[in-house]
């Protein structure tokens, strides 16, 4: 079946909720049916979508569009229905495994004719019975009542960690705002000192010829599904430098190193340092530039790996391409 | 010829009158075509044409149906399913008539198909009757009757996860705990403990609530 790599998360998007001109709608009809990879994009695309909406997390422009043309249709106001129930129900199954774990056993229910039997007993094993009736329910008391301050003891520090969690999370909302501020000053820092380098040598060897060379800029997506078929450059003599954005999926990492790797040989042809990613929160992206001389015709991927703090590289995700000349 | 074949091949047989009668009343000019019924001979023929060599049990005739009930719904046809069986009965007809059919790929002709009967309901019925101007977005419902159908969902939701292996329960339960970033970074970590990267467990998810979604609606409508 025929695969377009041309669709993203966001084309999706408006396209489910009717925003998208006739022309890009029907390539989109055409892919929905004739297309595997997309269909499961667009079915997983759909519910992200639906369930957004259930919790309350479009904007103000997405929900009206919604209200008109998703909820137009009765079959869907019924999936909208289900993914209500269903984060209902995931809630409520959450709230009751809470609760089965904090529940003690409860005792069972004496037998029939227990006590009754006792009244059988001689006398002396009848006071007997009786002592250690007393002592165990004196004990049972003060388990009880040992029980429910360790009971509200546990209800105080869970309230405490809930707004311990709550105050993580909003420390790491600012601390991950910042850093993609960083990330952007920096970069911006080595482009301004990698141009200041440049002039100076130029000055200095006195060849203050323009630079006649062009730059290509090229996109790439992360493979949806792993199905499509891979996007191809087309990079002209006069270009010096390759210019690649490369869009992430959603990860909690903030560093990353590039490769450029030759499909034919498996060789790694160029490698980054250690790059930032860009972008607000889950449309993060890393751009990295190289010379367009390391590229020939033939067909290269980047591979992105995170750098965690302690440990090895390892790799995230890979981006093929095809190189024309 | 597999259990799931045969199944399908019975629930055909018993829906073909009436799904085919419903959706030419919505086309009345199109009656001459009417005497032609989808037989058990032209149906195995479509699910061979579908599966292309391989044998799917009726897994690809099931999915492709799904995915033109879903276009027809997206165009705002007030009844996709019909629509559906229509473009695959027509598929069927002219299967059984030509032998064959010369195409790049079963599934683009069904999206030409598919295209040319939503073509042709638009010509038959005035778009001033399509539901989205009959029925109100969400007014139609009062919050009793959604509490009621919440309820009664929450209900089928109970059977329907009941009826799905331990690992499918607990990884859909999982899958939707949490919102924004919580909620993904509890699945890069549910992907992480199974092995598989965050789009296979995109559409291991979906496949479940797909499951559940029709085991739901089919028990809400029994009820």
């Amino acid at each position: 079946m025929m695969s377009d790599p041309n669709y993203d998360e966001q084309t999706i998007k408006r396209y489910l909720l009717g925003v998208l001109s006739e022309v890009e709608t029907e390539r989109l009809d055409e892919l929905s049916i004739a297309d595997d990879g997309f269909a499961d994009a667009l079915s997983a695309a759909e519910k992200e979508l639906v369930d957004s909406y259930v919790q309350g997390e479009l904007s103000d422009d997405d929900l009206a569009k919604f209200k008109s043309h998703y909820l137009a249709s009765a079959v869907r106001r019924k999936r909208v229905d289900f993914a209500k129930a269903l984060q209902f129900f995931g809630e409520r199954a959450g709230r009751a495994s809470v609760a089965a774990i904090r529940e003690t056993p409860t005792a069972a229910a004496g037998k029939k004719g227990w006590f009754s039997g006792l009244l059988t007993l001689p006398p002396v094993l009848q006071w007997g019975f009786a002592t250690v009736a007393i002592v165990l329910v004196i004990a049972g008391g003060l388990l009880l009542l040992q029980n429910i301050r360790l009971r509200q003891q546990i209800t105080q520090t869970q309230a405490r960690r809930d707004e311990l969690q709550q105050r993580e999370l909003e420390l790491q909302r600012q601390l991950e705002n910042q850093r993609t501020a960083n990330a952007s000053i920096e970069q911006e820092l080595a482009r301004v000192r990698e141009e200041s380098a440049r002039l100076e040598e130029q000055l200095r060897s006195g060849k203050s010829q323009p630079l006649t060379g062009a730059i290509a800029s090229i996109i790439l997506t992360p493979q949806l599904r792993g199905a499509g078929q891979i996007k191809t450059v087309t990079i002209s003599p006069n270009t010096e430098r390759v210019a690649i954005q490369l869009q992430l999926e959603p990860n909690e990492y903030s560093t990353y190193s590039v490769a450029l790797i030759d499909q034919s040989s498996g060789q790694s042809v160029w490698r980054s340092g250690r790059v930032k990613a860009t972008g607000p929160g889950d449309r993060k992206s890393l751009t990295v530039r190289f010379s367009a001389a390391l590229l020939h015709s033939g067909t290269y991927r980047m591979q992105v790996s995170v750098i965690p703090p302690n440990g090895a590289a390892e790799v995230v995700s890979e981006y093929p391409f095809k190189v024309l000349r | 010829m597999s259990n799931v074949t045969q199944i399908i091949l019975r629930a055909l047989q018993l829906e073909c009158e009436s799904c085919s009668f419903r959706a030419w009343q919505s086309m009345p000019e199109l009656t001459k075509k009417r005497d032609w019924q989808l037989s058990p001979s032209a149906f195995r023929e479509l699910l061979r044409w579908l599966d292309q060599g391989t044998d799917s049990e009726g897994q690809t005739f099931l999915e492709m149906r799904g995915r033109l009930v879903a276009y027809f719904d997206r165009k705002g046809c007030p009844v996709p399913d019909d629509l559906a069986d229509d473009t695959l009965n027509r598929i069927a007809r002219r299967l059984q008539e030509e032998g064959e059919i010369e195409t790049e790929a079963p599934a683009k002709y069904c999206y030409i198909m598919a295209r040319f009967v939503f073509l042709e309901s638009l010509r038959t019925q005035s778009k001033k009757e399509s539901l989205r101007s009959q029925i109100p977005p969400e007014a139609s419902q009062g919050d009793r009757n959604e509490r009621e159908t919440r309820e009664r969902m929450l209900d089928c939701l109970d059977q329907c996860t009941g009826k799905l292996d331990v690992a499918q329960r607990e990884l859909i339960l999982s899958y939707y705990v949490g919102r924004e970033k919580v909620k993904i970074e509890n699945r890069r970590r549910l992907a992480q403990s199974l092995g598989i990267t965050m789009n296979a467990l995109s559409i291991r998810a979906c496949r479940i609530r797909d499951k559940l979604e029709e085991c739901v609606l089919r028990c809400v409508e029994a009820k």
